[in-house]
């Protein structure tokens, strides 16, 4: 290549001269640089995190000014239509007792009223049906039972007298029954069948809707209304400035990392490249000496390193040709010496003449 | 170059007249020594400097970013601190206390961070040195040997260490080595078979005489510098 005379430069196929060298460099520095990045970056992170999450507390935590709450008169914070029941003068309606107190029978409910009623209807029955001599048990709405002597005679008896038919009526029993043998049943005409509904009556109420008054509005309610939002809406953009300057550190990080590797990957190999280039130019040079040409040494390029180790190859390569040259010298002079004495044609002259030959072109 | 002769071993690359070569001349084993280490200071020191600087560099400036964050951190709850104890003086004991701890916990995040820099720094550079050399190490090989080559010689080359780099490049240069000593060892033959073919012819050619046993000499001399 130095040989022929044609100016070698540097391009970026030839960068890769020594691979196992140079990438094994190269790889090393961009290992470390990503190793240190990726520890270092991840502890950035780790405290940017703790300082955003502070910072965003503390903005967080400010007091706005708050909105004033709008009142009808000041008594009253609720703002609602006010709504009055008007109770009818005299009717003290009984306030309604807690579930858990034990009932008492009321006068106005109708279920209670109905009750006690049929109490009564049953105490009338007694008295009317089961004096002496008879005896009975009566109940609402079920047969009466009765034990008495000649019990169908009394029995008849009874029902001959209208006080004792309507308080069976009353009490709803239609059914009499004689207990014992031979006892006979007997059904009351008209009995009341038993009522399935309470009967309520509603009392008249009236409700009255009394309209509240406007709300008090404070002289600086829209300024406070507006501080208060202005407040709210720079928190959020605190907040948001917070967490775009922490997600900025990591892109930086990230987007630094990046181009540290890629610039210390090709500046990895250009640096390793100034060690590799003159080992390779030394080699060629080796491999023509191998093959027994010893051509001319040109210098190394500009920048190159190892110029040290290379000035020793050419002291090298000068010193294999010292001794060629002293060969030479040898053998030509034995050549001419032969030659004058006659011995010429010999074949060991013929050998040192093609030796010679062989050593003169190694040199060319 | 065609019509020149390959190179010829001779007798395992010895001459006839080789002596054997005893034991007790053998060089006494290489062993690598700390002081050894930095063979090629400007090759080895340049690397070494480079990653060490980058390393430093990018320890400097995150190290600087965790600091500055933290401190921010910091600084936050002290001004949190600071304005939720404001105008209440029984509260300056607590807040002394916890800036104290802030302070304190940034300081000990500083020394960490220059302790594990100035480590990571050492460490580096003796890995890197040791590195180097396993490339500085057969290149100082190779220079000794050229070293020899200049003063013209050519004895036996002895292989690289294990783990030394560069090695297809010794290979090269052992190739080269050892292909220029079979070569002048197989001319020195030649030389010395022509010499003794010639004397016999001499007879009582003074000038051919003379020129021989400066041959012989040539010859004699040359051995010694393959040996």
């Amino acid at each position: 290549m130095a040989a022929s005379g044609k100016g070698y430069k540097r391009s970026w196929k030839n960068l890769l001269l020594n691979k196992r060298y140079q990438l094994r460099f190269t790889i090393f520095m961009v290992a470390i640089a990503a190793v240190l990045m990726t520890g270092l970056g991840y502890f950035v992170m780790k405290k940017a995190n703790e300082a955003t999450n502070v910072a965003k507390t503390a903005v967080e935590g400010r007091a706005c000014p708050q909105i004033p709450v709008l009142t009808d008169n000041g008594d009253d914070d609720s703002g609602a239509v006010q709504m009055q029941l008007d109770e009818p003068s005299g009717s003290a309606a009984p306030a309604p007792a807690p579930a858990a107190e034990h009932h008492v029978p009321s006068s106005v409910d109708p279920k209670d009223v109905a009750k006690h009623n049929a109490q009564q209807d049953l105490v009338v029955v007694a008295s009317q049906w089961c004096d002496a001599p008879a005896s009975c048990a009566p109940e609402t709405a079920q047969p009466l039972l009765i034990k008495a002597p000649h019990c169908n005679a009394y029995v008849k008896q009874k029902l001959a007298d209208p006080v004792a038919v309507d308080a069976l009526r009353a009490a709803t029993i239609s059914i009499v029954r004689c207990d014992g043998e031979g006892g006979q049943t007997v059904t009351v005409p008209d009995a009341l069948e038993p009522p399935h509904h309470a009967v309520v009556q509603i009392e008249e109420s009236t409700m009255t809707l009394t309209p509240a008054p406007p709300p008090r509005v404070p002289a600086d309610y829209g300024n406070r209304v507006v501080a208060h939002w202005t407040c709210e809406l720079e928190i959020d953009g605190k907040t948001d400035d917070i967490e775009r300057g922490r997600k900025h550190i990591l892109l930086v990080l990230i987007a630094t990392g990046i181009a540290l590797m890629l610039g210390l990957a090709l500046y990895g190999i250009k640096m390793t490249h100034k060690v590799a280039g003159p080992l390779f130019k030394v080699s060629l040079y080796l491999a023509k000496m191998r093959d027994g040409r010893f051509d001319k040494v040109y210098n190394l390029r500009k920048g190159d390193q190892l110029v040290d180790f290379y000035e020793h190859f050419k002291a090298a390569h000068a010193g294999v040709v010292r001794l060629e040259r002293d060969d030479i010298e040898q053998i030509k002079a034995v050549i001419a010496a032969a030659r004058q004495a006659g011995a010429g044609d010999h074949e060991a002259v013929a050998e040192l003449e093609k030796l010679l030959d062989r050593k003169e072109k190694s040199l060319e | 170059m065609s019509d020149i002769p390959p190179a010829t071993v001779i007798k395992d690359g010895k001459l006839d007249g080789d002596a054997p070569r005893e034991r007790t001349e053998s060089r006494p084993v290489y062993k690598r020594k700390l002081s050894n280490y930095l063979l090629d200071k400007k090759l080895q020191l340049r690397y070494v400097l480079l990653v060490t600087i980058l390393s430093g560099l990018i320890s400097g400036a995150l190290g600087y970013m965790i600091y500055h964050q933290s401190r921010m951190a910091s600084e936050s709850l002290e001004n949190g601190l600071a304005a939720l104890t404001e105008g209440d003086s029984s509260w300056d004991d607590v807040q002394a206390h916890a800036v104290a701890d802030l302070d304190s916990s940034d300081r000990a995040l500083i020394y960490t961070m220059v302790g594990v820099g100035i480590g990571l720094v050492v460490i580096l550079s003796a890995y890197l040195v040791i590195m180097t050399h396993k490339v500085a190490g057969p290149l100082y090989k190779v220079s000794m040997y050229f070293e020899r080559m200049a003063d013209g010689r050519l004895g036996n080359v002895t292989p690289l260490r294990h783990g030394d780099m560069l090695q297809d490049f010794y290979g090269n240069f052992r190739e080269m080595h050892e292909s220029v000593r079979t070569r002048l060892q197989s001319d020195l033959i030649t030389m010395e078979s022509a010499a003794t073919a010639l004397r016999t012819k001499a007879g009582g050619d003074a000038r051919l005489a003379d020129v021989l046993d400066a041959l012989d000499k040539h010859v004699t001399h040359r051995k010694k510098q393959l040996l």
